[in-house]
C-alpha cells in the first residue's frame, strides 16, 4: 500500500506553523481536539489524531494502523528496525532485544552501575555550586546508562550522545541538508563498528546486555539487524529520560511545597515521574500508516493515509484529565500515553522509570543542598516531536 | 464460547463472552471492561492488565509463567498469591464461569 501524501477526502485541513509548534504545541492541540480531532496538517504531511480515546483506539489496532510508514526518514537513517515493523517481524526483533530492559533485570543487572555513574557525575560538579543539570548531569547519565544496557562497553557517554544527536537531526531533516545526512552516516557507521565488536565479544561471553540478548536469541537475528536496532535505540533512548528528568526537576523547583512533600515521602517520586511524562511528553507524536480504509474521529480515511498519533495532545485531553494543563502529582491515577501503547509500548519504560525516579531525582535532591533555579536563566522548553528543556541552570550550597 | 466474569473493585460484575484461543485481557478490552488498561497490548511488558483470580478458580487457571511472574512484582496494586496478568491467561472452554477481580489500580 503506497503512502498517500495528501489530505483524505473529507478531512479538515489545518495550517500549523512548525516554529510555533516547536515553541509551544499545546494551544494548537487544544484547538484541534475541540474542532478537528483528525486534521490534515500540510506542514507535517500527516493527519494529526489528537483526542485521547481515538489515540488509544488506534493503538489497539496495529493491523490497521501500521508502523511501516513509507518514506520515513528514520528508515533512511538507520535501516529496517523494530520501531518501523509490524508483527510478526516486529515481535521477533522485540523478543530478542527486550529481556535486558525488563524490570527485574534493571534492578539486578544495571541499577548498581547506574547509581555509580550518577554519583561520579555529581562528584564532578558538587563543589562548583552551580551548573546545568541537563548538560552536566541528565544527558551524560542517560547516555552512559544506555551504553551499559545495550552492551556498548567500547563507547563513551559522549559517543552515545553525539551519535544520538546526529541521528535525531537526520530523522527531522525534511530540508534535506547534506551536512546533516553526512553526520548521521558517520554516526551510524561508528555504531555499526562498535556493535560488531561487542557482538563478537558477547558471542564468546554473554553479558546480559541487549546486544548479547540479540546475539543469543532463540529466533536468530543477523548482525545487520542487531546494528540497525541498536541505532534506533541510541537515536531515541537518550533524550527522553533526560527530558523527563529536567522537566520534572524544574516543576518541583518551581513548587517548593510539592518538593518538600516528595523529599519527605520518596514513594511519591513515582507519581512525579508519571505526571511529568503526561504533562510534557518527551515523545509528542509518532507516525502510522493505514493498511485499509478506516473511519476514525468522524473521517473515513482511505488505505495508505498517513496519521500521526499525537500522544502529547491525548495526555492533555480534558475529558480524561481534569485541569489537564496543570502539573499535579495528586491527580487521580489515569493511564497516560507517554510510553505509547500496543506492541510498540516503550521497551525502555522500566529502564527510564528506574534511572530517573528511583535514582537521578532522589540523588540530586539529596546531594545538592539548597538547590534553586537561576533567576533569569534562559532555560527554554522546546520541541513538539520531542519536547524538553534545552538547559536547567541551578545553584546549590557548597 | 466460555463466559467469564470480571468483578470491579466496587463489587459490580461484568459478564462477557470470551473467545477460546484468545487471552482473557482481550475479552475485557473488546467489551470495554473498566480497569483493564493493557498498555502493551498483551506482551507482558506493562503490568496494567493485572487481575486477582477468584480463590475458587486458582487451580483451574494455574500459576503465572516466568516472564509474567517477574512483571507481577511491578503492578500498581499489591501483588497477591492469586495475582495474574490477564494477557497471559489463555481462554479455553474449561474457563467457563471463571471469576476474576479487578484491582483498585493499574497505574
Ligand atoms: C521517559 C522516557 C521514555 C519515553 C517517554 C519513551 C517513549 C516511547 C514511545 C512513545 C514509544 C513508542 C513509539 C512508537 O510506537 O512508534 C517508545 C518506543 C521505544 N522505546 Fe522508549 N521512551 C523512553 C525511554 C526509552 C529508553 C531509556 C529506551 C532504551 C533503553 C527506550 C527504547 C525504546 C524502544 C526500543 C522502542 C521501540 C519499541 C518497539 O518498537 O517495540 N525508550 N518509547
Ligand atoms: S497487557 Fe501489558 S502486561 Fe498484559
Amino acid at each position: 500500500m503506497s503512502a498517500l501524501m495528501a489530505a483524505a477526502p473529507g478531512a479538515p485541513v489545518v495550517e500549523l506553523d512548525l516554529a510555533e509548534l516547536r515553541d509551544d504545541p499545546y494551544p494548537a492541540y487544544a484547538e484541534l481536539r475541540r474542532t478537528a480531532p483528525l486534521a490534515w496538517v500540510p506542514s507535517v504531511g500527516r493527519h494529526l489524531l489528537t483526542r485521547y480515546e481515538d489515540i488509544v483506539h488506534a493503538e489497539k489496532l496495529p493491523e490497521v494502523f501500521s508502523s511501516r510508514e513509507e518514506g520515513s526518514l528514520l528508515l533512511r537513517t538507520v535501516g529496517p528496525n523494530l520501531l518501523r515493523e509490524d508483527d510478526p517481524e516486529h515481535r521477533r526483533l522485540r523478543a530478542a532485544a527486550e529481556p535486558p530492559t525488563r524490570p527485574r533485570q534493571v534492578r539486578d543487572l544495571w541499577a548498581g552501575t547506574f547509581e555509580r555513574t550518577a554519583h561520579e557525575l555529581l562528584d564532578r560538579i558538587a563543589g562548583r555550586g552551580e551548573g546545568d543539570l541537563i548538560g552536566d548531569f541528565a544527558e551524560p547519565l542517560a547516555a552512559a546508562n544506555l551504553a551499559v544496557v545495550l552492551g556498548l562497553r567500547n563507547a563513551s557517554a559522549d559517543d552515545i550522545s553525539d551519535w544520538s544527536r546526529a541521528m535525531m537531526a537526520a530523522n527531522g531533516n525534511y530540508a534535506d541538508d547534506p551536512d546533516i545526512w553526512l553526520r548521521a552516516e558517520q554516526a551510524t557507521r561508528a555504531i555499526e563498528d562498535a556493535v560488531a565488536e561487542m557482538a563478537e565479544a558477547a558471542r564468546r561471553e554473554p553479558d546480559g546486555s541487549v546486544i548479547s540478548s540479540m546475539v543469543h536469541a532463540a529466533d536468530p537475528v543477523e548482525l545487520t539487524e542487531i546494528q540497525n536496532n541498536i541505532k534506533v535505540i541510541i537515536g531515541g533512548g537518550v533524550n527522553e529520560p533526560r527530558d523527563v528528568f529536567g522537566v520534572g526537576a524544574q516543576a518541583l523547583l518551581q513548587r517548593p511545597d510539592v518538593l518538600d512533600r516528595v523529599v519527605a515521602d520518596p514513594g511519591l517520586w513515582k507519581r512525579v515521574f508519571e505526571e511529568t511524562a503526561r504533562w510534557i511528553s518527551p515523545i509528542g507524536m509518532y507516525p502510522r500508516q493505514l493498511t485499509q480504509d478506516y473511519e476514525i474521529a468522524g473521517v473515513a480515511l482511505p488505505a495508505g493515509s498517513r496519521v500521526a498519533l499525537v500522544i502529547a495532545s491525548g495526555n492533555r485531553d480534558e475529558s480524561v484529565f481534569e485541569r489537564a494543563d496543570e502539573f499535579d502529582i495528586d491527580r487521580p491515577h489515569q493511564p497516560h500515553l507517554a510510553f505509547g501503547g500496543g506492541p510498540h509500548f516503550c521497551m525502555g519504560a522500566w529502564v527510564a522509570r528506574h534511572e530517573v525516579s528511583a535514582l537521578a531525582w532522589p540523588l540530586v535532591f539529596s546531594r545538592l543542598k539548597g538547590l534553586r533555579l537561576v533567576e533569569g536563566a534562559d532555560d527554554r522548553m522546546e520541541g513538539w516531536v520531542f519536547r524538553g528543556l534545552t538547559s536547567l541552570n541551578v545553584t546549590w550550597q557548597v | 464460547m466460555p463466559i467469564v466474569i470480571f468483578e470491579l473493585p466496587d463489587g459490580t460484575q461484568r459478564k462477557v463472552i470470551a473467545s477460546s484461543g484468545t487471552v482473557l485481557m482481550q475479552a475485557a478490552v473488546s467489551n470495554g471492561v473498566d480497569g483493564i488498561v493493557a498498555e502493551c497490548g498483551g506482551n507482558a511488558s506493562c503490568a496494567t492488565c493485572h487481575v486477582y483470580v477468584d480463590q475458587r478458580h486458582v487451580e483451574l487457571v494455574g500459576p503465572p509463567n516466568d516472564v509474567e511472574d517477574e512483571m507481577l512484582d511491578f503492578t500498581a496494586a499489591e501483588r497477591r498469591p492469586t495475582s495474574r496478568l490477564s494477557c497471559q491467561i489463555q481462554v479455553s472452554d474449561a474457563l467457563d464461569g471463571l471469576v476474576v477481580h479487578i484491582p483498585e489500580e493499574q497505574v
